[in-house]
């Protein structure tokens, strides 16, 4: 039956009941109500609905919620600081490195996770980095444009 | 010298190849028919059309239309 | 060159900010008040008659509201080719037959998905399998199983082009050459999957939020299929998820959400899976392609010769104007003097194929370019060479099928030919191949109502200057709402920023056939640069009055500036004019109606772009793995208006149009598409994709709105052909049949190696 879940998503404290087989993407949308993480394949292989878990990008469709109890999760909507982007999200206006938008939820996550982790990555480094994530619409290269700005330095960060 | 459909009103002013083509192109019922009638099988001139170049099947309908569709000028 | 204010500058989408924050609203997205949440039953056979179907067990389950099938239906049958009747064969829901793997058959409404899918498993659907066809050369002779009732030999339709005297011409060549190649099919991978919330209310109305390319398409579709009045239909349409050609005709998840909304009286949402995505939508038309050649020993191309037979799957689909584009574009981007095109449609026991980006013209280019590679070297000419010799140019009349203004094509290869000579000699095993082409800007032809095309627009000013631009067009991600702001912006001499967009709900914006065929730069592009011209005259007849100005034409408006024309220093404020002239209106705002329809400008489309696309890849002879390494485009689009926009739809196109001739495909076995996941269908992932590069051409394409035209679906064309040829100056092998995997090539290394 239903289990208490306990986590943190964008800084705000939850406490909810889940049934063992709900996935995180499912509490995140449906209970939290944070639609901005989206669902392209529900099987782990497009992206979309990459999210940070404890800091690590992981993709929320095939982690169980249970298993995220005690977790902090940042989504796409916890990038900017109040009315501020965040530099990727900036750089990603600039350089034009979303189209339809679907996949950009989920492109922003990996990249800013990349950041986290390794905040000089190589151009290669970038490619690997969004490597797990499709886009059908803007053929990537643009993305990597983006990212190497921030990390080049041109965009700082929100105070 | 031009040649007449003998089901339908197109008219070629070219060739007896050129309305063999206009026959198994149109390819409705009509059109079908005669040229079934005539002893071929219109699915095979059509498939003939996928699978081997130079127009076998145009040409052999050609001959037939050439002495069954004239019109004199 | 121009001083245009706001056109050709780089600017965020006016839905950027939206869309890097998460905010943007997709159908995926909508939940309503008492939403209840859909499945769709699908036939696991290619091919089976319908005996019975035992919806009992199903409705018994708690959580379930309703389960409908073919029999709670009115029987009609779809198709976007409105006006030809028996064009229009899809049921959606099957009541007699279920003519693939994938077809629907019955749909569920419950509380939420999992109680739905239960439901889904507990109805039972007694079917007689019928014997069924897969290849379109099989499904054409005598004694096929018939796939519909009354369609002999399976013939769909057929298509026939020509001019000038082929055979004649055949005659006088110095060399000619016949070949056969085979195009594959391809998903379009929309990143959100076919989606819809239908909210039928107890007034009788029809609400639908849908991820879609044309909303004035589904609502009318919707009017015939359920037998209401259109006006009573509303679509609407915020952000879509990606189209490419999949969203423009009535869906099974739209149909069935709102099948299930009119039982209830309550909002049902539908959401297809990636899995039905793959296997129950449409997607690209295979074809087996016959193509004979005539040449002069100079390289001058006398004659072609066309003959297509394409897979049509269960359905007409769009699958019917495929057919007709594939032979149009197969005579481009070529002045041949004569040219004979004879289309087949066959239809198959597998998906329906249709429209993807590109229409036709992917398959033709691959083919047509690979082909012209080869007589090239035959001929012992240089493949730029005979590009040019044969190139369309400027004010060239295709005979009796199209008339093309604007053309760039030489100025193109001239772009490319440098950067063939600035890449030098190249390391062994890399190849750099070629390819041209041309693309049309929107459709003349119109099947669905009315005979042409046609888009309009509103615009309205209000009392504090800024504009609301109501349009038909639907932004699915190529950013049309950003480039027809920017339109209206310049047009009227605002800023971007005073513009806002209502568009794709048909319940407030003015018909639009919607996004398909890139129209809609062009098409609404026009309608709504003659709203706001109607606009802008009636500020002008007022700021005339006031100031005192003799006649209307001297006065211009820039940036927020009412100026004379001859001494711009001389003006009044922007929202001064519009704020006195709605005063003098009595608080009416300023409204503005436009309209474009290509009446009377040939068969296909009023403005055609072209380019040139360069790709070179590096070929590992031990196991016919390649690289693309760069793919480089020197293209033009008449006036660019969102260069930001038409860069990523380049490198958006390269990313589809390469994984096409590179990976993409589907395999089938007796009519079951064997790779239906992303896990599975190979696309290109960023570290396959190529370095890009873009060579921009000038050009003013005077039927467009600021010389504007074409600029996302063309550049779909080149790339499989231009890889096709790469490889084969790498290495020495040509594949005819796509993709052109790495298997295929070690199998011609390997049998050249024997030779
Ligand atoms: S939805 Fe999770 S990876 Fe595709
Ligand atoms: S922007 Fe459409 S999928 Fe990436
Ligand atoms: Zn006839």
């Amino acid at each position: 039956m239903k289990k208490e879940l306990k986590l943190k998503v964008n800084g705000q404290p939850y406490e909810l009941f889940v049934k063992p087989k709900t996935l995180l993407v499912e509490v995140l949308r449906d209970l939290v109500g944070l639609t901005g993480t989206k669902r392209g394949c529900s099987s782990s292989s497009c992206g979309a609905c990459t999210v940070m878990l404890n800091g690590m990008s992981v993709k929320s469709c095939s982690v169980l919620a249970l298993q995220a109890n005690g977790a902090e999760v940042v989504t796409v909507e916890g990038l900017a600081k109040g009315n501020e982007l965040s530099p990727l999200q900036r750089a990603f206006l600039d350089h034009g490195s979303y189209q339809c938008g679907f996949c950009t939820p989920g492109m922003l996550m990996s990249t800013t996770a990349l950041l986290t982790e390794n905040p000089k990555p190589t151009k290669l480094e970038i490619k690997e980095g969004i490597d797990g994530n499709i886009c059908r619409c803007t053929g990537y290269n643009s993305i990597v444009r983006a990212v190497t700005a921030v990390v080049k330095g041109e965009y700082k960060e929100a105070k | 010298m031009s040649y007449h459909c003998p089901v339908c009103k197109k008219i070629s002013n070219k060739s007896a190849l050129d309305l063999a083509r206009h026959m198994i192109g149109r390819g409705d019922k009509v059109h079908r028919d005669w040229i079934n009638s005539k002893g071929f099988k219109y699915s095979e001139l059509l498939a003939l059309q996928f699978s081997s170049f130079g127009g076998e099947g145009f040409k052999s309908l050609a001959e037939v239309l050439e002495k069954e569709a004239k019109v004199k000028d | 060159m121009s001083d245009y204010s706001v056109i050709g500058k780089r600017v965020h989408n006016i839905d950027g900010t939206e869309k890097v924050t998460g905010s943007a609203k997709y159908t995926f997205d909508v939940v309503l008040p008492n939403m209840l949440y859909g499945k769709v039953l699908r036939s696991p056979h290619p091919h089976a008659k319908i005996l019975k179907i035992d919806t009992r067990r199903a409705k018994r389950l708690v959580g379930v509201k309703a389960v409908v099938t073919g029999k709670d239906t009115l029987g009609r049958k779809h198709g976007i080719w409105r006006r030809f009747p028996e064009l229009c064969d899809e049921e959606i829901l099957c009541r007699a037959k279920a003519r693939y793997i994938g077809d629907a058959v019955a749909a569920v409404a419950a509380i939420d998905e999992d109680t739905a899918e239960e439901a889904l498993d507990l109805i039972e659907v007694e079917y007689e399998p019928l014997p069924a066809v897969f290849d379109p050369m099989d499904a054409i002779k005598e004694g096929a199983p018939q796939i519909h009732e009354g369609v002999e030999l399976n013939i769909n339709v057929n298509r026939h082009i020509e001019w000038g005297d082929v055979d004649e011409a055949f005659e006088k060549c110095d060399y000619i050459r016949e070949d056969k190649f085979k195009c594959s099919s391809q998903a379009h991978v929309c990143m959100e999957t076919h989606d819809a919330v239908a909210s039928f209310g107890y007034n009788g109305k029809l609400e639908v939020w849908t991820s879609t390319q044309s909303s004035y398409y589904i609502q009318r579709l919707y009017a015939d299929m359920l037998d209401m009045n259109e006006s009573d239909i509303r679509v609407i349409n915020r952000h879509t998820g990606g189209g490419f050609g999949s969203k423009f005709e009535l869906d099974s998840a739209q149909f069935c959400a709102a099948i299930l909304s009119q039982k209830l009286c309550q909002p049902v949402k539908i959401v297809l899976t990636r899995e039905e995505e793959f296997t129950a939508t449409k997607r690209r038309t295979p074809m087996y392609y016959f193509l004979k050649l005539g040449a002069k020993k100079d390289g001058t191309m006398l004659a072609k010769e066309v003959r297509v037979i394409t897979e049509g799957g269960a359905y007409t689909a769009m699958g019917a104007t495929a057919l007709y584009l594939t032979g149009f574009f197969s005579s481009f981007p070529y002045k041949y003097p004569n040219y004979r095109y004879d289309g087949y449609r066959a239809y198959t026991n597998t998906a329906p194929t249709s429209a993807m980006r590109g229409f036709g013209a992917p398959q033709s280019t691959f083919v047509g370019e690979s082909q012209i590679d080869m007589m090239a070297e035959d001929l012992g000419i240089d493949p730029v060479e005979i590009r040019r010799k044969n190139g369309m140019t400027p004010d060239y009349e295709v005979p009796g099928q199209a008339f093309i203004q604007s053309c760039g094509l030489h100025q193109c290869l001239d772009k490319i030919d440098e950067h063939l000579k600035k890449r030098g000699k190249l390391p062994p095993n890399h190849g750099i191949g070629i390819a041209s082409y041309g693309f049309m800007s929107g459709g003349i032809f119109n099947w669905f109502n009315t005979p042409y095309a046609f888009s309009a627009a509103v615009v309205r000013i209000n009392i504090d200057g800024k504009v609301d631009v109501y349009t038909g067009a639907c932004d699915i991600g190529q950013g049309s709402n950003t480039t027809l702001a920017m339109i209206c912006a310049e047009e009227l001499g605002v800023r971007l920023e005073d513009i806002r967009v209502f568009s794709g709900d048909t319940g407030i914006c003015p018909p639009d056939l919607g996004a398909w065929g890139s129209r809609q730069t062009l098409m609404s592009g026009n309608a709504v640069k003659r709203a706001a011209a109607e606009c802008k005259q009636q500020l002008l007849e007022f700021a005339g009055a006031k100031m005192g100005v003799n006649i209307v034409y001297d006065l211009d408006i820039k940036d927020r500036w009412v100026h004379l024309v001859d001494r711009p220093e001389r003006g009044v404020s922007y929202f001064d004019i519009v704020k006195g002239a709605i005063r003098g209106k009595d608080g009416n705002a300023i409204m503005g109606r436009g309209y474009y329809t290509p009446h009377r400008k040939g068969m296909i489309s009023p403005a055609y772009s072209f380019g040139v696309q360069a790709a070179e890849v590096a070929v590992d002879v031990e196991t016919g793995r390649y690289k693309l390494l760069n793919v480089t485009t020197a293209h033009e689009s008449g006036t660019v208006i969102n260069p930001v926009g038409i860069e990523g739809q380049l490198e958006g196109a390269i990313m589809m149009a390469g994984g096409y001739g590179f990976c993409e495909d589907q395999p089938m076995d007796d009519g079951k598409i064997l790779n239906p996941s992303i896990a599975d269908y190979k696309l290109i992932r960023s570290l396959d994709m190529p370095e890009t590069e873009i060579l921009e051409i000038d050009t003013y394409e005077p039927e467009g709105p600021f010389g504007a035209k074409e600029a996302g679906e063309g550049l779909t064309n080149p790339t499989a052909g231009a890889i096709g040829n790469a490889i084969y100056k790498a290495v020495g092998v040509r594949i005819n049949d796509l993709p052109i995997t790495p298997e295929k090539v070690l199998k011609a290394l390997k049998e050249k190696e024997k030779q």
